[in-house]
């Protein structure tokens, strides 16, 4: 379903999504299994922020995915905080098998309020749910914090490949359809969002830049 | 430009050499002028397995001897001269700094633990008088010893020691017996206590961050073997760098354990561990302990989040880079910053912080921290050229794209030679008047 390298120009929209949790999550291997279906047992920690894109169709758009994976480690959240501009949907991980990490997640979904627009798209993620035996997190425990907060959830496996695609599928899906309801009240009211070509363009401010540059010049 | 004032919580008397000892030339000095060092006994411990193979597990493609160009497995003949007059100055009686430094930065060759001694002498962990050696290594090597005894004891451990010299005059013998049925804490110990000042409570906190190196140090370049893998080599190693960095963060509060300090001690422990000089390699983990700490002085700022939006912090030394970038490729730093909109942030955040070692293979990493380490100007404005002269070299294709394919190209940064990356880095250097 991923088509390969397409240009931005050829997609219909480019949406920007993070990746935010604990350190040792598993973040950075959720993001390498969703965009090169990719597992390493010995992915080092992310430093600052790294990134990924995959092309996506949904409901028959060609969508640029532009995950964004950040480092787990408090230190650094000052700096990621400007990593959330312009981001319309977030995936927040935790270790099925570490309690701690889940702890953590209300810390996290505070720090998405503050800095992400209002709108995002948040899914929970607990991840590592092949390690059964060792869980800490019921899946229920998830799934009620989930609906108390009025996230989606889901539980992963980026190891087995187990709902990986299924949880960013949800969340761009989600984020394709808040951007087309709000798209079509923005033309009822009159001022079109079209850019020439007829295509719908919502992005990233980062890359605002250059896509104008690219389709309207 | 003058280097960084050291802060202050890294002048803490706990390591501060003082220059006390007397010089004593004279004395039969352990550490052999190093021009006996070429001889057959003292290759390198990785034996240098011609780079040619092809087909080598990754491990040892990485742990092979760096060569420095991709062809020739041997040695060139300008290598050979340098490491030859390397050795003549780290023969004589006092080392010539500013010779060494300029011989240093050129690149030093693997052979016979050279590296290891020029960067001690580099980091100002050895002092140039080599007379003073021998009792400069006794010093910092008992003094970390102690670190360890105070630091990585455990809760356990403190408290029989409390128990120990409170309870236990009178009846040595029983003393560990009487531990292991009922052993009389204070109430103030007891692992329970919700005392602030409880040593549990202090070990409770510390085991956060404990358990961040842990995980961090397991993951340090896990495609080699002198570092990964369920060798008992490896395994040392790790434990090496773990007590490292939780000493450093223990005797750091202000600092602490950030993420990536793993990567910057890891070079540096290779390096001492790889001395073929049996004793300084023994005493890899202490002298390793202190040149982190001397090469972390230049840096800490960066790590220290209170600092992000100061003028020493993180963000203004990438905001350093950008404008050293525009001072010398305007065209590239407009296209790059203002037309593609790549927020330096998002690149140089790693570059800066990890002092590129995640950025090229391990030995292109020690090539560039010979250089770091021997320029007069200190390793952060040295870092920063180089960070400069890496974009310069891939500037068509900067030129040529956009924000996605810009930060794809710089969040991994294409192999490159190491010698030309150096060499551009160098002519961005400010020209004294």
């Amino acid at each position: 379903m991923a088509v390969a390298d397409a240009f931005d120009e050829q997609c219909d929209y480019l949406f920007k999504a993070v990746l935010i949790g604990d350190s040792g999550v598993g973040k950075s291997n959720l993001i390498s299994r969703f965009a090169i279906d990719e597992f390493r047992f010995d992915s080092k920690p992310t430093i600052g922020v790294e990134f990924a894109y995959r092309n996506i169709k949904v409901r028959d758009k060609l969508i640029k995915a532009q995950i964004w994976d950040t480092a787990g480690q408090e230190r650094f959240r000052a700096i990621t905080s400007s990593y959330y501009r312009g981001a319309l949907g977030a995936m927040l991980v935790y270790d099925i098998t570490k309690r701690a990490t889940f702890v953590n997640v209300s810390k996290w979904l505070h720090e998405l309020r503050e800095f992400g627009g209002e709108d995002m798209v948040v899914v929970l993620v607990g991840n590592k749910s092949d390690l059964g035996p060792s869980r800490e997190v019921e899946t229920e425990e998830g799934k009620g914090f989930a609906e108390t907060e009025g996230l989606c959830f889901m539980e992963t496996s980026a190891l087995q490949n187990m709902n990986v695609d299924e949880a960013f599928l949800e969340m761009i899906t989600k984020i394709h359809d808040i951007i087309s309801q709000k798209s079509l009240e923005t033309k009822m009211n009159g001022t079109a969002l079209s850019v020439p070509g007829g295509k719908e363009i919502h992005i990233a401010d980062e890359v605002t830049a250059t896509k104008q540059v690219n389709c309207c010049s | 430009m003058v280097r960084k004032k050291v802060p202050d919580w890294l002048n803490s008397s706990l390591w501060s050499s003082s220059q006390s000892s007397p010089p004593s030339s004279a004395m039969a000095n352990p550490f052999e002028p190093p021009p006996r060092a070429p001889s057959p006994a003292v290759v390198s411990p990785s034996e240098p397995s011609p780079p040619s193979v092809q087909d080598p597990p990754p491990t040892q493609r990485i742990e092979a001897p760096p060569s420095k160009d991709h062809a020739n497995a041997f040695p060139s003949a300008h290598d050979v001269s340098r490491q030859a007059q390397l050795l003549a100055e780290l023969s004589r009686k006092v080392v010539d700094m500013s010779e060494l430094r300029s011989l240093a930065c050129q690149g030093i060759p693997d052979a016979a633990g050279i590296r290891a001694t020029v960067w001690k002498l580099l980091l100002g962990y050895l002092p140039p008088d080599r007379g003073l050696w021998s009792s400069e290594l006794a010093k910092k090597r008992s003094q970390y010893k102690q670190f360890k005894e105070d630091i990585l004891m455990n809760p356990s451990e403190i408290t029989r020691k409390m128990y120990n010299s409170t309870n236990c005059d009178t009846d040595d013998a029983n003393c560990e017996r009487a531990l292991l049925s009922r052993s009389e804490i204070t109430q103030g110990e007891h692992p329970l206590s919700l005392g602030k000042t409880s040593v549990w409570n202090q070990f409770f906190q510390d085991t956060e961050i404990i358990d961040q190196i842990d995980r961090d140090v397991k993951r340090t370049h896990p495609d080699m073997h002198f570092f990964s893998g369920d060798s008992q080599f490896a395994k040392s190693n790790q434990d090496a760098l773990k007590n490292v960095l939780i000493i450093f963060a223990k005797l750091n509060p202000g600092v602490r354990y950030v993420q990536g300090m793993n990567e910057i001690l890891a070079p540096l422990f290779y390096v001492l561990k790889n001395d073929p000089d049996e004793e300084n390699a023994a005493f890899a983990e202490a002298d390793a302990f202190f040149c982190f700490v001397e090469l972390l002085s230049g840096f800490r700022d960066n790590f220290v989040q209170q600092l992000d939006n100061s003028v020493v912090g993180i963000r203004a030394t990438i905001t350093r880079l950008s404008q050293l970038l525009r001072e010398h490729d305007e065209e590239l730093w407009r296209h790059l910053e203002v037309t593609s909109k790549v927020n330096p942030q998002f690149y140089a955040f790693r570059w800066i912080t990890l002092l590129l070692t995640q950025e090229f293979n391990f030995a292109d990493s020690l090539h560039i921290w010979d250089t770091l380490l021997s320029d007069p100007d200190g390793p952060q404005e040295t870092l920063l050229r180089v960070c400069c002269a890496m974009l310069v070299l891939v500037r068509k294709r900067l030129l040529a794209g956009d924000f996605t394919s810009n930060l794809k190209l710089l969040q991994n940064y294409p192999t490159t030679n190491i010698s030309h990356l150096l060499y551009v880095a160098n002519k961005f250097r400010v020209q004294s008047v």
